[in-house]
């Protein structure tokens, strides 16, 4: 972690970590509004890439984030897909504020949750962190 | 006939092939920037020392193809790096190069949000890597 990076990653020995790490942090530095929701964000929330056998928790605290290795205590939000669908989730626009589910992109991911393709577990509970979340992620 | 793979014959077909594809030029028309592919050697399968192979794209048309050298590739705006064998899968659709990247088995330099955001524009390109007639290093034992 250097001096100005917002992200602490301790899961150097999943790939994926780095792929998020990287995208995180540069999309939240590029955007101004998106660094605004992640200085907002408080919350635990794992992301479970089964084909890969990769997962990972990240810990966000208003305005910094570390990345663990595995499904670490309790997240508030576990979100269960493949690696190829993942990527899907970072194309979700925004919209008034909110993600976009009217697009073509936003109906593929809505599909992938109705069929169960992407399993959001916690979705119901904690939905200002899912939209924080998406909206932090997403590169649209 | 085949054209050995990585050559700069090789670049030039695949140019071409990019730029004879109907769709290409509507799916890469919002990107800009070029592309590094460096393959790390493999001497087990002909490929003794490392490739680089620089691609410049715009706004779907498609410039400068060709076999560089280190510092040429480095200076592209995007650098993908990975093993021989992992390419070649690439090519042939055995390995998703998504799920090369997420699994470190690809690795990439550069601005990482405008590839995701771009993705149908990477994927087009994989895709029409794969129609070029190739030969591969390690076809010809």
């Amino acid at each position: 972690m250097t001096d100005n990076s917002i992200i602490e990653n301790r899961a150097e020995e999943v790939p994926f970590s780095y792929v998020l790490s990287e995208l995180l942090e540069t999309n939240v530095k590029q955007n101004p509004h998106k660094m605004k929701t992640f200085k907002s964000l408080y919350g635990v929330v794992a992301i479970d890439l089964k084909d890969i056998e990769a997962a990972v928790t990240l810990v966000f605290s208003g305005g910094k984030a570390r990345i663990e290795q595995g499904i670490v205590g309790k997240p508030d939000i576990v979100i269960r897909t493949d690696s190829d669908k993942v990527i899907g989730l970072n194309s979700i626009s925004i919209k008034f504020g909110l993600p976009w589910y009217f697009d073509e992109a936003g109906v593929t991911v809505l599909k992938q949750i109705l069929s169960g393709e992407i399993k959001v577990q916690g979705m119901l509970v904690h939905p200002v962190i899912l939209t924080k979340l998406t909206k932090i992620m997403s590169v649209m | 006939m085949p054209i050995k793979a990585m050559t700069q014959e090789w670049m030039d077909a695949y140019k071409a092939a990019i730029q004879a594809d109907p769709d290409y030029r509507n799916i890469a028309k919002d990107w800009e920037g070029s592309v590094a592919l460096v393959v790390n050697p493999d001497p087990s399968k002909n490929v003794p020392e490392p490739i680089y192979l620089f691609m410049d794209y715009w706004h779907g048309d498609v410039g400068e193809f060709v076999v560089c050298d280190k510092a040429k590739a480095e200076s592209a705006r995007f650098v993908m790096t990975g093993d021989y064998a992992r390419w070649k899968q690439v090519a042939f659709k055995e390995l998703d190069a998504t799920k090369a990247l997420l699994q470190g088995k690809l690795k990439m330099k550069g601005d990482l949000p405008y590839v995701v955001r771009n993705i149908k524009t990477v994927n087009k390109v994989i895709d029409i890597l794969g129609k070029v007639d190739t030969l591969w290093p390690d076809d010809h034992k």
